[in-house]
């Protein structure tokens, strides 16, 4: 991936249990400071989702990272970032509190 | 792993992302498009800027089937693939 060329990954989820799940997502970028740069157009997460039972879908990612990133020395060495997303389970009435907020 | 046992006051601090949530392809209508990315992807080592065609045309195919809000193409970064498709067009 080059620094400021948009680009598309795709995830998948599946749903193995014989209830539907309503999902809800959230993601995590290592290293830490590559964070900042890490630029999401536009991505399954931060709304529910609902999954049927047994359903396996795809869960595109479609992000750029700032150009930015290669200006700053604290990245020279960063040649690898891993994007990773955790689900959890929406409970009725409960909404997923943004970290930061709290 | 960044998370628990920090002495900085650092906290990761995620963004919602700029244009949305993507909805769900629940009945796969763009797999054979993302397929055709994927085995893109595959065959040239995972270089991203290899595949943005394909990437674009998944793209186009969510949003031909509102699975994505309608985006002028260029915005999305592929504005050098679009000036080249119409350069390959002669005008009427």
């Amino acid at each position: 991936v080059v620094p400021g060329e948009t680009a598309l990954a795709f995830y998948k989820a599946k749903n193995p249990t014989d209830k539907p799940v309503i999902g809800i997502s959230t993601y995590n970028v290592i290293p830490f400071e590559a964070g900042q740069y890490f630029n999401k157009i536009q991505c399954f997460c931060f709304e529910e989702q609902r999954l049927n039972p047994q359903e396996e879908v795809d869960m595109p990612v479609f992000f750029y990272i700032d150009p930015e990133f290669v200006e700053d020395p604290k990245m020279a060495k960063v040649d690898l970032i891993t994007l990773s997303y955790t689900f959890f389970e929406a409970k009725e009435g409960q909404k997923l509190p943004l970290p930061g907020y709290q | 792993m960044s998370t628990a046992m920090n002495f900085s006051s650092k906290t990761f601090k995620p963004r919602p992302p700029d244009k949305g949530a993507f909805p769900l392809d629940h009945f796969g209508e763009c797999s054979a498009f993302k397929e055709r990315f994927m085995e893109c992807l595959r065959d040239s080592g995972y270089e991203s800027g290899a595949c943005r065609r394909r990437a674009m045309a998944y793209l186009e195919c969510r949003m031909e089937r509102q699975l994505m809000a309608n985006e002028p193409l260029e915005k999305l970064g592929f504005k050098d693939l679009i000036d080249e498709k119409s350069e390959a067009k002669p005008e009427k």
